[in-house]
This record gives C-alpha cells, sequence and structure tokens, in this order.
C-alpha cells in the first residue's frame, strides 16, 4: 500500500512542474496556460486513483515524514498527511480548479498577462495543497499564509484600480487577524504538548484548551469570513471572477472550516468552544443571506451566499459534525464554483455588466449557461437528488434531531430559506422576463473553453454529492429515525422561500421603488457594518499613529526630552558661564585704556 | 580569522592603485571573493566556538553575523555606483575607503575576544559611518542626522566603558570565552543596577530602544544607500550581538531590571509600526519598520530563553537582508523619480515588471511571509513572549497585523496603481539593480531551507 502516497505525493509534485519550466524558460508564452490547464487534469486523474484505492481498503491515515531540523526538544518535520479529508479534498479542488483554468482560458483570453494569472492560480492551488495535506501546524501555516497572500495577488489582479488594491488590502487585513488567533494557537501548543504535529497533540490531549480553541476559531473566523471578519469576501469580488470562482467559493474560503475539521478531535470534548462555535456559524449564515436579499451585483450575491453557505458549515462543526461540515465542502465546490463561472459568462457576455437589473431575458440567448445557473441555484437550495441536497438535507436533519441551541437552529432555518430566496431572485432577474441590457451586446456562449468547463461541473452538481455521500463513512452516528414533520422541514423551508421570493418579485417588479424602509437600508448597506468598521477604527489608528505617535511622541516629546533640551541647556549655561560677551568695542576700549593708562603711569614714573 | 582581515584591509590600496574603470570591478569582485571565504565560518564542527588566537574567535552566534557582514560589501558597492557616477575619482575612492574600513572594524567587532577591544571597535565603527553619513548624504540635514547618531551612541556608550573598567577590576578579566565560565551572580545592590543600565544602555541606544530611537529615523533618510544599508542590515546588530553577549554577565539582574524595557519595547513596537502607516517617505517608513523589527529583537534577547536567543538572531539576520534590499529598493526608486515620497512613484509596476517583482518579495519577507526566516525569527519570538506572558500576544499580534499592513501599503503605494505622468521617461532597471536584489534574496530563501545555521549559540 505505500503506492498510496507516492502516488498522492505524485499528483502534488506535477502541479511544480509548469512553475520550474517558467524558470527554465523551456516552453512558449502562447500556450503556457493550455499547459498548466492540462497538467492540472492530469493531476486530478492520477491523484484519483489513490483515493479509489483509499476508499477501497479503508484505510484510516497515513503520515509521512522528512525531518527538517530539530530545534531543542521541538521535531520540525516537513510531514504530509493523507487522511480520509485530504484525500477526497485533493481530487474535489483539483477537479474544479483545471475547470476554472479552463474557463479562464475564454474569460481572460485577451489579458496580456494571462501567463503569469495562470502562474498566480497555479501556486495557489499548490499552497492549498500543502494546507490540506500538511501534518503539522507549522507546514499548514505556510499554506494558511500561501493562500491568504496569493488571493491578495489576484484580488489585486487589475492593479490599476483602486478598489481593487483597497479589496486586496482588505482581505490581507482581515486574514492577518485571523493569523493572530493561528499562532496563539501554535505557541499554546508548543507551550503545552510540545509540538505542533497533529497526531501527537490529539494524543496527548491537552486539559483546558478553550485558549489553542479559541485562537483557531479566531483563525478561521478570518479564513472563512465569518461574522465579525466578514466584509472582505464581498470586497474580493473585486477580482476576476476565475478567481472568484477558485479562490473565494471553493478552495480558499474553506481554509478556515477545513482548520476547524482538523481539529475536531480536540474541539468535541470542549462544550464551550462548541456553542461559541455553533452561534458564529449561525450569526454569519443569517446576517450574510439577509445582505444578499438586496444586492444588485450578480457577483456580490453569489459572495453573500458563499459567506452564508460558511456559516451552515461551522454551524455543522458547531453541532459535532466535522464529517457533514467536510461533505458540504466538497459538494459546495462544485456547485458554487460553477454558479461563479456562468456568473463569469453572462458578464462577459454583456460587456462586464454586473448588475442584475440590466440583464433579463438570458434564458433566450444564453440557454445553456441559463441552464447551469438554475441547475447550480436548485443544487445550492437542497433540492433533492441534486448534489447540495446530500450534505444541506443531512446538516439541517441533524441540526433538528440534536439536542441543541434552539435559536441558533432557528436563525440556520431562516437562512436556509433564505437561500431559495436570492437564487430567485438572481434567476427572476437575469434569465427570465425581458432583456433590459443594450440591445448591441453580442452574446456568444459557444465557445468550448466555456462549455466544456462549465459542462463539467455541472455533471458535477448534479452527481459529485452522491458518490461522495456514498463513501462517507459517519464517525459520529446520524439520527436514523425522526418524524415527518422533521424530515421535511428542509425541503418546506426551501419550498417556501421559493414561492415567496418569486411571488414577491412578480408582484413588485412593475411597481415604483418607494421610499426604501430601514429592513431594506440594512439588508442593502449589508447591515451597516462596513459603515461603521470600515470608517471609525481605521479613523481612529490612523489619526492615533499621526497625532499622538508620530507627531506628540516622535516630534515633539522625544525631540524635545533628550536632544533639543540638552542643546538649549548647553547654549544657556555656556552663554551664563562665559565671560566672553562678544562685546568688542568694549573689549577694545578697556584695553586701549589700560595701554594709555599704563603708558602715562610709567612715563610719569620716570 | 586574519585570512578574512587582511584581505579586507588590503581592499583600501586595491581602491587607491585601480585605473580608473576598473575601481567597481575590482573592489567588488575581491569583496565577493573575501565573503565567501568567510562562509566557511558557518561550519561550526563542535558546540564550543572556533578559536583562532587570543585575539579572535567565532561562535554560532557571531559567525552569522560575520557573513553577513562581508556579504553586504559588495552589495553596498554595487549599489552605490549610480549615487557617485558624478563625484571625482578620488572622492569615489575615498568613499570606497571609508565603507573597507567600515567593513575592517565591523569584522573585528564581531569577532574579537575582549570586551574592552569589542568595545573600541565599536565605537571605531562610528568614525567612517559618520564620514558616509555627512560627506555624502543628499540634503543639508544630513549633519543635523550625523550629530544625532554621533551623540546618541556615544552618550549612550560612554557608561559602559566606565562599567567595563569596573568589571575589569572586579573580576581581573573582560574575555568573552571566560565570562560564560564564570557564573558568579552579581550581588544585589543599587551600584550593580547601575552597572546593568551601563551596560545594556549602549546597546540599547544602538538597536535601538523606543525612546531613543530618534537617531535612526535620522540617519537612514540622509545617509546616501550604502550608508543606509550598513546602518540598517549591520549597525543595528552590533546592539543585538552586544546585548546578547553581555547579558550573560548581568545575572540576576536581566530578571527585574528587564521589565521597563520590555514594555517599552513591546509599547514603541506598536507605535512605530503605527508611524510607519502614516509614512509618506519611502526610506522613513523602512527606517521606522527597522525600529519595529529590533524591538522585537530587544524583547527576546531580554526574556532570556533559549528560544528567544534564537530568535533574537535569526531576526537579526533575516531583517538585516530584508531592510538591506529595501533600502536598495527604496534608491532605485529614487534615483528614477528623485523623489522619496511614495505617492509620486505609484504605478511602477506597469514600467518596472521585473522591478516589482522584487518589491513584492521584499515585502513579503518583510511581513515575515512562511516559510521565510522572518517568519522562523517572528514566531519564535512571539513564542517565547508568549510563554513568558500570555498577553504579549495581543500586542504581538497587533504588530503582526500592523507589519503586514504597512508593508503591503508600500508595494501597493509604490507599485500598484495609475502611473502618473512624470515617470513616462523614466530609465529601464539595469542588470545592476537586478542583480543586486537577487544576491539579497537568495540567501533569504536558502536559509530558509536550514535555517538552523543562524539560530545562534542556543541551538
Amino acid at each position: 500500500m505505500n503506492m498510496l502516497s507516492s502516488l498522492m505525493l505524485a499528483s502534488l509534485s506535477v502541479l511544480t512542474l509548469p512553475i520550474m519550466s517558467s524558470i527554465l524558460n523551456t516552453h512558449k508564452n502562447s500556450t503556457y496556460p493550455h499547459h498548466v490547464k492540462n497538467i492540472i487534469s492530469y493531476a486530478f486523474i492520477t491523484s484519483l486513483i489513490p483515493t479509489m484505492m483509499f476508499i477501497h481498503s479503508g484505510q484510516e491515515t497515513i503520515i509521512s515524514n522528512w525531518h527538517w531540523m530539530t530545534i531543542q526538544t521541538l521535531k520540525l518535520s516537513l510531514s504530509f498527511k493523507l487522511d480520509y479529508f485530504s484525500m477526497i479534498f485533493v481530487p474535489v479542488a483539483l477537479f474544479v480548479t483545471w475547470s476554472i483554468m479552463e474557463f479562464s482560458l475564454w474569460y481572460m483570453h485577451s489579458d496580456p498577462y494571462i501567463t503569469r494569472f495562470f502562474k498566480y492560480l497555479l501556486t495557489f492551488l499548490i499552497t492549498m495543497m500543502i494546507l490540506v495535506t500538511a501534518n503539522n501546524l507549522f507546514q499548514l501555516f505556510i499554506g494558511w499564509e500561501g493562500v491568504g497572500i496569493m488571493s491578495f495577488l489576484l484580488i489585486g489582479w487589475w492593479y490599476g484600480r483602486t478598489d481593487a488594491n483597497t479589496a486586496a488590502l482588505q482581505a490581507i487585513l482581515y486574514n492577518r487577524i485571523g493569523d493572530i488567533g493561528f499562532i496563539m494557537a501554535m505557541a499554546w501548543f508548543l507551550f503545552n504538548a510540545n509540538t505542533w504535529d497533529l497526531q501527537q497533540i490529539f494524543m496527548l490531549d491537552p486539559n483546558l484548551t478553550n485558549l489553542p480553541l479559541l485562537g483557531l476559531l479566531l483563525a478561521a473566523t478570518g479564513k472563512s469570513a465569518q461574522f465579525g471578519l466578514h466584509p472582505w469576501l464581498p470586497s474580493a469580488m473585486e477580482g476576476p471572477t476565475p478567481v472568484s470562482a477558485l479562490l473565494h467559493s471553493s478552495t480558499m474560503v474553506v481554509a478556515g472550516v477545513f482548520l476547524l475539521i482538523r481539529f475536531h478531535p480536540l474541539m468535541e470534548n470542549n462544550k464551550t468552544i462548541q456553542s461559541l462555535t455553533l452561534c458564529l456559524g449561525a450569526i454569519t449564515t443569517l446576517f450574510t443571506a439577509i445582505c444578499a436579499l438586496t444586492q444588485n451585483d450578480i457577483k456580490k450575491i453569489i459572495a453573500f451566499s458563499t459567506s452564508s453557505q460558511l456559516g451552515l458549515m461551522i454551524v455543522t462543526i458547531g453541532i459535532n459534525q466535522p464529517y457533514l461540515a467536510f461533505l458540504h465542502i466538497c459538494t459546495h465546490a462544485f456547485f458554487k464554483a460553477m454558479l461563479f463561472m456562468c456568473s463569469g459568462s453572462i458578464i462577459h457576455s454583456l460587456n462586464d455588466e454586473q448588475d442584475i437589473r440590466k440583464m433579463g431575458g438570458l434564458f433566450n440567448a444564453m440557454p445553456f449557461t441559463t441552464t447551469s445557473l438554475i441547475i447550480g441555484s436548485l443544487a445550492l437550495t437542497g433540492m433533492p437528488f441534486l448534489t447540495g441536497f446530500y450534505s444541506k438535507d443531512l446538516i439541517i436533519e441533524t441540526a433538528n434531531t440534536s439536542y441543541t441551541n434552539a435559536w441558533a437552529l432557528l436563525m440556520t432555518l431562516i437562512a436556509t430559506s433564505l437561500t431559495a430566496v436570492y437564487s430567485t431572485r438572481i434567476i427572476f432577474f437575469a434569465l427570465l422576463g425581458q432583456p433590459r441590457f443594450l440591445p448591441l451586446t453580442t452574446i456568444n456562449e459557444n465557445n468550448p473553453f466555456l462549455i466544456n468547463s462549465i459542462k463539467r461541473l455541472l455533471i458535477g452538481s448534479i452527481f459529485a454529492g452522491f458518490f461522495i455521500s456514498n463513501n462517507i463513512y459517519p464517525t459520529t452516528i446520524p439520527e436514523m429515525t425522526m418524524p415527518i414533520y422533521m424530515k421535511l422541514t428542509a425541503l418546506t423551508v426551501t419550498i417556501l422561500g421559493f414561492t415567496l421570493a418569486l411571488e414577491l418579485s412578480l408582484i413588485t417588479q412593475n411597481l415604483k421603488l418607494e421610499h426604501p424602509t430601514n429592513m431594506f437600508k440594512f439588508s442593502n448597506l449589508l447591515g451597516y457594518y462596513p459603515t461603521i468598521m470600515h470608517r471609525l477604527p481605521p479613523l481612529a489608528s490612523l489619526s492615533m499613529s499621526q497625532k499622538s505617535a508620530s507627531l506628540l511622541l516622535d516630534s515633539i516629546w522625544l525631540e524635545n526630552i533628550l536632544p533639543k533640551s540638552i542643546s538649549q541647556f548647553q547654549m544657556k549655561t555656556s552663554i551664563l558661564i562665559s565671560t566672553q560677551k562678544g562685546q568688542i568695542k568694549l573689549y577694545f576700549l578697556s584695553f586701549l585704556i589700560t595701554l594709555t593708562l599704563s603708558m602715562l603711569l610709567f612715563n610719569l614714573h620716570e | 580569522m586574519l585570512k578574512i582581515i587582511i584581505p579586507t584591509i588590503m581592499l583600501m590600496p586595491l581602491t587607491w592603485l585601480s585605473k580608473k574603470n576598473m575601481i567597481w570591478i575590482n573592489t567588488t569582485t575581491y569583496s565577493l571573493l573575501i565573503s565567501l571565504i568567510s562562509l566557511s565560518l558557518l561550519n561550526q564542527p563542535n558546540n564550543n566556538s572556533l578559536n583562532f588566537s587570543l585575539m579572535f574567535f567565532s561562535d554560532p552566534l557571531s559567525a552569522p553575523l560575520l557573513v553577513l557582514t562581508t556579504w553586504l560589501l559588495p552589495l553596498m558597492l554595487m549599489a552605490s555606483q549610480h549615487h557617485l557616477s558624478k563625484e571625482p575619482l578620488i572622492r569615489k575612492k575615498l568613499y570606497i575607503t571609508m565603507l573597507a574600513m567600515l567593513q575592517t572594524f565591523l569584522i573585528m567587532t564581531f569577532t574579537t575576544t575582549e570586551l574592552i577591544s569589542f568595545y573600541i571597535l565599536f565605537e571605531a565603527t562610528l568614525v567612517p559611518t559618520l564620514i558616509i553619513i555627512t560627506r555624502w548624504g543628499n540634503q543639508t540635514e544630513r549633519l543635523n542626522a550625523g550629530l544625532y547618531f554621533l551623540f546618541y551612541t556615544l552618550v549612550g556608550s560612554l557608561p559602559l566603558l566606565v562599567a567595563l573598567i569596573s568589571i575589569q577590576n572586579l573580576t581581573g578579566s573582560l574575555n568573552f570565552l571566560l565570562i560564560q565560565y564564570w557564573n558568579q551572580a552579581l550581588p544585589d545592590s543599587w551600584s550593580n543596577i547601575f552597572l546593568w543600565l551601563a551596560c545594556m544602555m549602549a546597546f540599547m541606544v544602538k538597536m535601538p530602544l523606543y525612546g531613543l530611537h530618534l537617531w535612526l529615523p535620522k540617519a537612514h533618510v540622509e545617509a546616501p544607500i550604502a550608508g543606509s544599508m550598513v546602518l540598517a542590515a549591520i549597525l543595528l546588530k552590533l546592539g543585538g550581538y552586544g546585548m546578547l553577549r553581555i547579558t550573560m554577565m548581568l545575572n540576576p539582574q536581566t530578571n527585574f531590571m528587564a521589565y521597563p524595557f520590555l514594555m517599552l519595547s513591546l509599547w514603541g513596537m506598536i507605535m512605530t509600526s503605527s508611524i510607519c502607516l502614516r509614512q509618506t517617505d519611502l526610506k522613513s517608513l523602512i527606517a521606522y519598520s527597522s525600529v519595529s523589527h529590533m524591538a522585537l529583537v530587544i524583547v527576546a534577547v531580554l526574556i532570556q530563553t533559549p528560544w528567544s536567543y534564537m530568535g533574537a538572531t535569526a531576526l537579526m539576520i533575516a531583517h538585516g537582508l530584508t531592510s538591506s534590499m529595501l533600502f536598495c529598493l527604496a534608491n532605485s526608486n529614487y534615483e528614477r523619480t528623485h523623489s522619496r515620497t511614495m505617492i509620486l512613484a505609484r504605478g511602477l509596476q506597469t514600467l518596472l515588471p521585473l522591478m516589482a517583482a522584487w518589491w513584492l518579495l521584499a515585502s513579503l519577507t518583510n511581513l515575515a511571509l512562511p516559510p521565510s526566516i522572518n517568519l522562523i525569527g517572528e514566531l519564535f519570538v512571539v513564542m517565547s513572549s508568549f510563554s513568558w506572558s500570555n498577553i504579549t500576544i495581543i500586542l504581538m499580534g497587533a504588530n503582526i497585523t500592523i507589519t503586514a499592513l504597512y508593508s503591503l501599503y508600500m508595494l501597493i503605494t509604490t507599485q500598484r496603481g495609475k502611473y502618473t505622468h512624470h515617470i513616462n521617461s523614466i530609465k529601464p532597471s539595469f542588470t545592476r539593480e537586478n542583480a543586486l536584489m537577487a544576491l539579497h534574496m537568495t540567501p533569504l530563501l536558502l536559509l530558509s531551507l536550514n535555517p538552523k545555521i543562524i539560530l545562534g549559540f542556543t541551538y
């Protein structure tokens, strides 16, 4: 069974080939993007073999170690952990990336730096793989920071735009706040367990794990855009659409959830952290779903829906079901990446128009995109037997039947219903009704790169959930029996959301927009969160740094206390003590007087 | 040790005897060769140290700093070429002589065995640096900067002389190698507290400690490029090196004397980082970022655990290369836009894409992206300060966040955005400049493969 780990590592190391070859410059620039895409598809196919072997043989974990250095009592090694999570996630991520790469061949074809774009995407993928397969905290941190920086570079891809730069900086800022938690957890584990290796930490099972788990929760909050540190995710939509599809829906943003899943063995015994996680997830999922309701930018809606789904995953961890959360990560990757690609297809066809109010009637013009968008939305809302159903329905059922915080459950249910509402809204405004876009736009969706890439994910969005959930082995046994109304809750709230949204849209689409209500404003202005948090604390801290740190302390106090006061003091004392006053006239006069006097006296003496 | 010191001294005749068109090439090649010789010191086979003679030794703490010193001389020469191109030949030669002299002093400072000769050489490094700053700086403020630089350091270090003489009287020896084995605790008395202060303040000023740091931004901003490089990369590390050496003989006073300085450093680290957020002057930003990073080193040295010593040493080396590279980048901008103001250099990525890549790498190492050695250093410092007191993680975390912010702020303002019209006609970047950046970056990347050679004597 040694084949397994070597095959997996082979499929990962294949990914580094294009980066190497770009240093050696052996390729032609025009074919480089295709080369990258092909390499990723090879890596995907290679990685399928060990995954299937792994599932078939029912192994637990394979850990490979390569010693790096030993510091005092701490051994640091390059160590890969191939367990259920990484084994399943790697092919899923590779599959999604493969499609997205193909999609970017179409979307970015006119960009002069398309080669660099592909290199960035590939580097991102490599760091993500490092993150997923890491077995110690240090290696995990390498991947963790790596995806953060690559997201900075990719969000700021169009670096001439101020918005893109601010969004990139914002992403780094929020991620860095999360990193404080990560570093604190690292420090705590080093201090209390003297190891950063995951399996050793779990084996030692240290007591009083509130502090490190809080740190990890903070880290996950930053990376997975949970409430409090969420505004960077919608802002990140300033980046190109393939970036949104890869980083901000399917891979990077789930890293936080993934981290919590990895640390689940510590978390499952800590009730405080679990209920905190549950509430955090519930707030996020509801809040961002509310924000999604009134947005008009198609990418923003999908971004908020991603945030809401991430909240759902955190809820799942909060109810002690890491395997379900992981299942949702995998299924979510398919349809959310596809939704982004569909929106990219629409945006590109309508000459970079992102406002859903200026779309409409696209089901005639873009039948394929329409189909995919609708299937993606249905999968997202948990339509039975599409991919999303297998994870989402299970999550809601488990939450329903577990002894959980009723408030959190209610929040989650409302958010689930709202998922259907905003999905309907996209479909209704973008696809149905009369066209509202400019009449002269040439709409063409018949590029094979576009069609193939979406088609692949479309198939994934229909079947992937079935396959993955068939191969998952539940460690915490889910509730097998439940009353029928509990079984149907998820479906009912979703259908409720659908019908409500459709009716409301139909009723109100011809009405004049009245003076916006407070509820509308709350949702449209993202709960006033960015307005407050992006103005007051920066203003306070920046003016503090300017006024007190720079001007008051550095330029006035420190300058005056030591150098200026000393020189002043020296000057004053030297003036006081010195007999030399610079009165030349008087000196000469006195000199003259003495001279004359002495002359006279000498003369008189004789 | 003479095989490094004598060649370095011979750099001066080489400069004066070289032909006009060969001075840069000769000196750069020769100093690069010297730095290659010094690499062999990194191999420290036994746990103690390599004793070369009664005068000189090197151990895992001084060896990386020594290699950094020799490595930086060719880089300084490469960086100064454009800056001196308009000067007459004799001044160029004088400039190179000054750099070589500084290098000689630095090498001897890092390898000497005697505290008193360490002190003399420590002071001797001031002379060439002062001449470089006040003679070749760009503006009239350079004289003021030179004054600040000289007087802060001198006033800080004079008490050290007194303290050293008193220790010599007390113990009969000032040998580093002997002090290691002289584990006698200092009695708890007022005079010993002042002894502690006298010994530490010299290095605290040099580091610099927050509050005594005013000379640093001034000197860095006004110095010519080689001056900024050597100041940021090595002269600040003299302080760290001295602190690491001298704390060995100051126990147990450090245990309680450290508190005010720890607090000041932790506070100053946040303050100086937030000053960076509001800087418009590129060189001043980098200078303040040095203060903030050095505050971490002070914290690490004062905590006095093996981990923190490792962190301090690693951070010093990492910061030496990173800040020197940032100064080079700032200088290459300055030579094109003739201004240190960041906003005037925006959008340079469009025109100089390769330089933008260097900027990106330098900013990323400055914000300690894993797995760079900057991260190793910072991580070790954070770990040891966390184990010293859990609350420090808040300050450390805030500092990490602000560091990332100002590094990327610097990157975005200079490289991103729409380019301005006055930079339409700038020169493309020279191979010399790219080579310069590569020579900074390569050691940083290679060291992250095997950081243990820069982890100091507690590894």
